[in-house]
Parts: C-alpha cells; structure tokens; sequence
C-alpha cells in the first residue's frame, strides 16, 4: 500500500510485543487493543496480524491490488466514492485513493487491510515502539508491504457495533496493592470524576482532578499491565496502556478491565472519567463477549 | 516467608514473596517466573519481591492459576549460581553528576569511583527500558537518591547510580538517576539474540579505563 498522507503520528501496530518483557521491552501494540481487534476482523485478518494505528489527520492511501479495508477507533469513517460508516468492512479496488476521516474526538484510529501489514518484524512482532527505533513513523510516499489476501467482495458491508466512548465510566477491578491504601482513598478513587491531562499519551492516560492518597510506604517496582492505574505520591492517577514500561514503582490501585482499556486510552483532554469497581467475572464474561462478537465476523 | 498472591486484571496476578531487596528474594521471584513460563502458562516478569504471571483465563481458570501460583512459589528452586555470567562493563568515569554526587557523600571523585568500580553487582531485573539492568547494591557509602529534577536527556551509554544501586541507560531517553560515567558497550541490540547483553541474575562489574 501507498501512503498519501500519513496523519500526524501514524505506525505499524500488531497485538504487542509481549516476549520481551523480561528484557524490558515494552509490549506497544494498539492503544485500544479491542478497535484494532475489530479492524483485523472485520476484514478477515487473523489477531496476529499488523494494521496501523492513525493519530492525527489527514491519512489518505491506496492499494496497487483490491483489498478489504476497515477503519476503527473513535468518531471514524472513510471515504472511497462515498463517505461510508467506520466499523464495516468496505473493498476497495486496485489504486482507489482511500481517504481515513476523524473526528473532532478521535485519538487513535485503526485502519486493517485484507492480508495484513507485512513489514520486517523485530524481535518478533512489527509492533512499533519509537524510543528504542523499533519501527518508525509512516511518512507520505511510504510503500508498505502487503500479505496475500484472497478478496472477498461478500465481506464488503460487513459491520461491528462501535464501542461506547461517550459513556465516561470504565470498569476496574480492584489492584494488587489495593489493600496497602486507605478504605478512604479507595472510596475517593472509586466515586470520583476525574479529567484526561493533556500529557496523556500512548504509554498512559494521566488523570487529573480528585487526589487519592498514596499508601505512607513505597512499594519496590514490579512488573505491570496495560489498565493498571498507578498512583504516584501526588495523588493524580496514571492509567497504563500499551506502550507501558515492563515494570512500574508506583503503587497498584486498581486494574480496568481489558474490554475498557480503548475506552480509556480514547479519551480526550478535559474529558471526565469514573471507575466503577467490578469483580473479576464480570470482566471475564465482558472479554468473554467480545471475543465471540469478533469470532462470528471473522 | 511471607507470601501473597493478588488478581492483576482478568489475565494477570501479581505473586509477591518478601520484602526488602536482597539477593535470595530475586533469586526466587526469578525461579517463580522461569517456573510459570516452563509450565507454558503464559509469560513472566520478576523483579525484587515480586512476579507478575500473565495466563489465559479462558484456558486457566483464574482461580486455578492462583493454586498453581502458590504451589510454585513452595515448590520453585532458584536456579544456581554458576548457571549466572559475570560481565565486564568498560567504564569512563565522566559524568555530570560525578563531582556532586561524590561531594554530598564527602568522598572525593577517585574515592567515590574506587567504590563503584571493580566489584561484582547482582543484576536484580531488567526494566524502565529495552535492557536496563537494575543492578547492586551499592557501597552504603555511595548510596544517593535519584535527582529532584529527572533529566529530559539522558544520552545512551550512561553509567549511573541511585537508591543504592547502579545501571547503565541503553538508549538516549528521560532520566532521574546520578551519571558518573559512561560506557561504549551496546547493552540492547534486537540484531542479537538474546537482545539483552545482561540478564537478570548475572553479574555486572564497571572496569575503569
């Protein structure tokens, strides 16, 4: 595929690269782990395959053969001929110019090809991770190679329910450190609005507003997960997402719950966010449900 | 021995096995980890106390992921200490924080280098970056805190030292930690396998040159 426009900070994502964690390699991977997911679907692609993570607009490309494609993310849509709903599989023709329309509140937006982004891998995954060089930035005049893909024009229409990202509350599990907090931050964590900073980023969503108070002792550094929420001694909680360090120093509040995490990492600046504490099962019986919507597309 | 294991997520605990750094807690975090991976339950991360286990609940049950967990953290040997290499970081002692760092330890700058040169440090973890080691302990002489204010850039190649132990950066990156020196070695190449010139439970010494 061509790149006409690149967006402002567009890169190849696959799932993450998670083999390297204990060499400290961060997984990266979407921002929004299940609209990548839905994208790879939605055009038949397997999970293991790469799409691209769009930030910032204009992107535009076209393929040199027919492809399936698929734009996700938040307040997405594409135009071929017509501009067409984003979360539907649409084919495209040999050197048709595909252009990936955002909104005023897209971050990150996934754009997946019928056959998948088939650039070198490093370290096994073609996950981009910009501060170790893994990968770089796509510029315009960029030419990404394809893997096969047999082209299914009954696919084209296909289409997934977009997420909820209006609705600000997210769904967290109570955190491995929970226990070291007082019963009192935990119910300011938990009742709380709090505002998305505008230092937010791939690697976490800072939060502002409401302060939690941090345990009196520090915790040794362990190793962490995407939805983790942190809170450093300010009091202002941190959200891990996926291009996360392998290991944090911050204690462990809560963890959302995996479903949520796009929800989260899709919020704007000034945008408010609440966490409503779930047990486990339902954040099983929630990723549970995703995972079946996605095996019937695909 | 004090040991807890607590739900991480809906596909992750986090096993926590003592407190306090030292030697015997990470050799066990370690056997905990290269336990859980060679049960092919899912991917590993020690550090000092602790070990986070990733897992497939729709393949393990989480409730039996957390039986397993506690049987390992019985049951798991920490692996001996000649399966470990010892390697030699050339180091030029140069750093902007050299002269600072040994004047709040009232040392002068060739004392605070003989006591971080030439003396085996336990790589306890890699973390914060593709291949930092967290390495030590220190010489409680030259125990220092990181900087109140981390630097925006740190250039690759930096020995530095802070909270009692000691790294080296791998990449230009932020950073917080005192620089007294700085290395030509790669300590991260993905060209390599492993990428990683150190792992955890190996011995790093800083020769001076």
């Amino acid at each position: 595929m061509r790149i006409i426009a690149a967006g402002l900070r567009s890169t190849v994502q696959d799932r993450g690269r998670f083999a390297h964690l204990r060499e400290a390699v961060p997984p990266s991977g979407p921002a929004d782990p299940l609209a990548f997911a839905a994208a790879n679907a939605l055009v038949g692609n397997g999970p293991e395959a790469a799409a691209i993570e769009i930030v910032g607009a204009p992107f535009v490309f076209a393929c040199d053969d027919r492809r399936v494609v698929a734009v996700t993310g938040r307040d997405v849509r594409v135009q071929v001929r017509d501009r067409l709903d984003g979360w539907t599989a649409v084919f495209v023709r040999a050197g048709m110019e595909v252009r990936v329309l955002t909104g005023e509140r897209s971050r990150f937006t996934y754009l997946a090809v019928s056959g998948g982004v088939a650039t070198e891998p490093v370290l096994s995954s073609r996950a981009t991770y910009l501060p170790a060089g893994f990968g770089r930035a796509l510029r315009a005049g960029d030419a990404l190679p394809l893997g096969p893909s047999r082209v299914d024009p009954a696919r084209a229409g296909r289409s997934l329910v977009p997420t909820e990202y209006q609705d600000e509350g997210v769904r967290a599990i109570t955190g491995p450190h929970a226990e070291r907090f007082t019963e009192e931050a935990r119910a300011v964590f938990f009742s709380s609005t709090f505002h998305v900073d505008a230092a937010s980023d791939r690697m976490a969503t800072r939060l502002t507003g409401a302060r939690v108070a941090a345990p009196k002792d520090e915790i040794l550094t362990c190793g962490v997960i995407a939805g983790a929420v942190q809170i450093p001694a300010g009091g202002a909680p941190i959200v891990l997402l996926a291009e996360h360090q392998a290991t944090g120093g911050y204690p462990l509040i809560a963890t959302v719950i995996a479903v949520d995490i796009g929800r989260v990492a899709q919020r704007s600046p000034g945008e408010p966010l609440r966490f409503a504490r779930v047990e486990r099962e339902v954040a099983l019986a929630a990723l549970r449900d995703e995972r079946r919507a996605l095996a019937e597309i695909a | 021995m004090t040991s807890a294991i607590h739900a991480f997520g809906e596909s992750a605990l986090l096993v926590e096995i003592g407190e306090g750094i030292d030697d015997a807690h990470v050799a066990r975090a370690r056997a905990v980890a290269d336990g859980w991976e060679a049960l092919g339950h899912g991917l590993a991360v020690p550090t000092y106390t602790s070990v986070l286990l990733r897992y497939d609940p729709f393949t393990l049950d989480p409730r039996l992921a957390e039986r397993e967990a506690g049987r390992l953290v019985e049951t798991a040997t920490p692996a001996p200490a000649a399966s470990f290499r010892t390697i030699e970081i050339p180091t030029t002692y140069e750093g902007p924080d050299l002269e600072e760092t040994a004047e709040r330890s009232h040392l002068a700058v060739d004392e605070l280098i003989a006591l971080h040169a030439d003396r085996d440090y336990r790589v306890f973890f890699l973390g914060f970056l593709p291949g930092f080691a967290y390495c030590g302990t220190l010489d409680p002489r030259i125990a220092a805190p990181r900087l109140a204010r981390p630097r925006e850039h740190v250039p690759a190649g930096a020995v530095a030292i802070a909270d009692g132990q000691t790294g080296v950066y791998p990449f230009d990156s932020p950073g917080g930690w005192r620089l007294i020196g700085r290395t030509e070695l790669a300590m991260f190449d993905p060209s390599h396998a492993p990428a990683a010139l150190v792992r955890a439970g190996d011995r790093v010494r800083f020769v001076r040159r």
